[in-house]
């Protein structure tokens, strides 16, 4: 039985050979429809992918900020950074007191900066760049770097002023410059550094005393509060949720749940649009493939019946139609995809400019191609099945005085 | 015969009936009863439209009666008989396709060879469906038909006598008990027929093989010794009815 349906491939795949211009004309036939709509389809996961990546990944719709100034204490931030929904915490000091002046030997400018409390983790900074740390390693801004003329590795000298008992002092430190943020990090002057500078600098400006660099004062208080923090959310579809623990503890925070919800309606709708775009895809090629192939196997019924005269079975004659879809099914795949990929590559060179790095217009994962090539060859084989029982069950006798 | 004490029946038909009918014009093939022994030479002779091919598809198989009162086959002495009309009521083309490829060699009146196989491959495909290994029969009889320089070619560089000859050779290559022919000779010149006619008979001899035969040409049958089966074909004209009784 096994060896009849060898046989039954082996006359498919000759027949398929002999009639190469017919073959040739399905296989064209099918990748012309196949073809431009994988590059449809390319360009829809493209660019809906880019946009809704930069709207999903943009921290800034992850961020969460306190309104006004609070008293939060360790203890407090530390139980909120262990929410699950918690992607990022770090506590703020005083912004009044955020603030450094910067110099550098490679330019006569003072810059003051803006100071942000960062840790490991920070959404703002790439998960690569090295981290501010300690009292001397500090992240600064692409505006700050430009005007002080300094790159990664370069010492900078940081000073502050203060009234300390009737008396202006002003004290100095250097910082290493550990990186440079990007600029749609931070666009102002500013520099990344570490809760534990942070706090230094606000003990200093406070008149307490700063042990590890030697800047005198009064006695610190035992148990910091901080006046705010900064958090993001795990992903944007926490951001609301977050919102409304904290109103329950009575905390204001402010949010982008507006125009969270503007994206999450926009890729709900893009999806619905994706959908249906493949569902018309789908239709459209298992049509155009079944009609071809059924009038194929329509064509070929006195051949099928010659078969079945000399004793081939039923389900043999079958196989004879769906082995030639399939190859109409694979080849015409085969010749749409290396059309999809010369247009895409055509696409992407040409839009390159307008989008950013490594980000492409028209793009498909593998995962597509083998969607697409299942649903074709699903199709071929129906179509041609169908077909294929069809003339497998009319008399053999009709078949054979055909005209 | 080479087997047995020779006498035995082959086909065994009773008040077979096949009707057919399009736009109202009805075409009717009565058999009442029909016997084939093995070893036997039938010729069916009758008239363009009588019922040959009718009657000779429903002995192969391919065409399905509507209304038997029996339909026996006995390819094999000593094998019970097949009653195929319950294959048929039951729908099981598989048993009759198997009788078929293994017992009936069929040689279509125009046609019926697949135009992307080889000459060879033509004749040797009822062997090869029954997987029988390449023994030199296909050459034989290609040299025989005096088509053995033609084995390569596909059938679409053949003349018409050419083709005609690969498809008794086909229906020859399996050897099998029973050969039925319709009109093989139908297209070819007088001449030409009765050389494909003679070369035929001459083959189916030498296999040992039972012949069912159509022709309208009755004339150069009658010196080959073949029996020729009763028939009569009746036309109404006002029922539009053709009918042939067929009997032997
Ligand atoms: N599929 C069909 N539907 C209706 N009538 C048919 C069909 N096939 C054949 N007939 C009719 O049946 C009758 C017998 O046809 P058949 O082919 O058996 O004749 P034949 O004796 O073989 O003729 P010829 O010598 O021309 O081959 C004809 O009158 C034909 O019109
Ligand atoms: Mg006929």
């Amino acid at each position: 039985m096994i060896r009849n349906l060898f046989k039954i491939l082996r006359l498919a795949t000759r027949d398929y050979l002999y009639e190469w211009q017919m073959s040739l004309c399905f296989v064209l036939g099918l990748a012309a429809v196949l073809g431009p709509l994988l590059v449809l389809f390319g360009l829809k996961f493209g660019i809906v992918g880019a946009m809704m990546d930069q709207l999903i990944e943009d921290p800034g719709n992850h961020e969460i900020r306190p309104v006004g100034s609070g008293h939060y204490d360790r203890a407090w931030l530390e139980s909120v950074r262990e929410q699950p929904e918690v992607a990022f915490l770090v506590p703020r000091t005083r912004s009044i007191a955020a603030t450094i002046e910067l110099a550098s030997e490679h330019s006569s400018r003072i810059v003051s900066v803006e100071l942000i409390a960062s840790a490991s983790g920070d959404p703002l900074l790439a998960s690569d760049t090295p981290l501010p740390e300690g009292l001397t390693r500090v992240v600064i801004s692409r505006r700050t770097a430009d005007k002080l003329a300094v790159k990664p590795g370069d010492v900078l000298d940081g000073s502050l002023a203060r009234r300390y008992r009737g008396q202006q002092e002003r004290v100095h430190l250097d910082l290493t410059v550990a990186a440079v943020a990007p600029e749609q990090a931070f666009s102002r002057d500013g520099a990344f550094v570490s809760v534990q500078l942070l706090e230094a600098l606000e003990d200093f400006r406070d008149g307490r005393a700063v042990p590890e660099l030697d800047w005198r004062g009064t006695q610190a208080d035992a148990e910091r509060s901080y006046p705010g923090f900064r958090l993001y959310a795990r992903s944007i579809h926490d951001v609301a949720g977050l919102r409304d623990a904290f109103a329950d503890v009575g905390v204001d925070v402010h949010t982008r749940v507006a125009e969270i919800e503007l994206v999450q309606r926009m890729d709900r709708n893009l999806t619905v649009i994706y959908w249906v775009i493949a569902g018309i895809g789908l239709v459209g090629v298992s049509l155009s493939l079944g009609a071809s192939l059924w009038a194929n196997v329509d064509r070929k019924r006195k051949q099928l019946s010659v078969l079945r005269l000399v004793g081939y079975r039923t389900r043999d004659i079958v196989w004879f139609p769906i082995v030639q879809a399939l190859f109409t099914a694979i080849l015409g795949w085969a010749l749409a995809l290396s059309i999809y990929f010369a247009t895409a590559r055509v696409i992407n060179v040409m839009m390159a400019a307008q989008v950013e790095a490594g980000q492409q217009v028209c793009l498909l994962l593998e995962v597509h191609y083998a969607i697409a090539l299942a649903l074709t060859c699903g199709a071929a084989v129906i179509a041609a099945g169908l077909a294929g029982m069809r003339s497998a069950r009319i008399e053999p006798s009709e078949g054979l005085r055909e005209l | 015969m080479a087997t047995g004490s020779g006498h035995y029946p082959i086909y065994l038909l009773h008040d077979v009936v096949k009707k057919r009918e399009a736009k109202g014009v009805a075409f009717r093939l009565k058999v009442p009863s029909l016997r084939i022994d093995r070893g036997e030479k039938i010729a069916l002779i009758g008239e363009s439209g009588s019922g040959k091919s009718t009657l000779l598809d429903m002995l192969a198989f391919v065409l399905q009666p509507s209304a038997v009162g029996a339909f026996r086959f006995r390819p094999e002495e000593g094998e019970d008989a097949l009653d195929l009309d319950a294959s048929w009521q039951r729908g099981n083309l598989n048993i009759l396709g198997d009788m078929r490829k293994r017992h009936i060699g069929y040689v279509m009146q125009t046609g019926g060879l697949l135009p992307y196989l080889s000459v060879h491959d033509n004749i040797n495909l009822s062997r090869s469906v029954l997987g029988l290994r390449l023994d030199g029969t296909v050459e034989h009889l290609a040299e025989m038909l005096g088509i053995a320089d033609q084995l390569k070619k596909r059938p679409d560089a053949l003349s018409t006598g050419e083709r005609q000859r690969v498809a008794i050779g086909r229906a020859l290559a399996h050897r099998p008990a029973i050969v039925i022919a319709d009109e093989p000779t139908a297209s070819l010149d007088p001449y030409a027929a009765q050389n494909v006619m003679s070369l035929f008979l001459g083959l189916a001899d030498e296999f040992n093989s039972t012949v069912i035969l159509a022709s309208h040409a009755w004339y150069h049958i009658k010196s080959l010794g073949l029996r020729r089966l009763a028939h009569r074909t009746t036309r109404s004209k006002g029922s539009k009815l053709t009918e042939t009784v067929v009997s032997g």
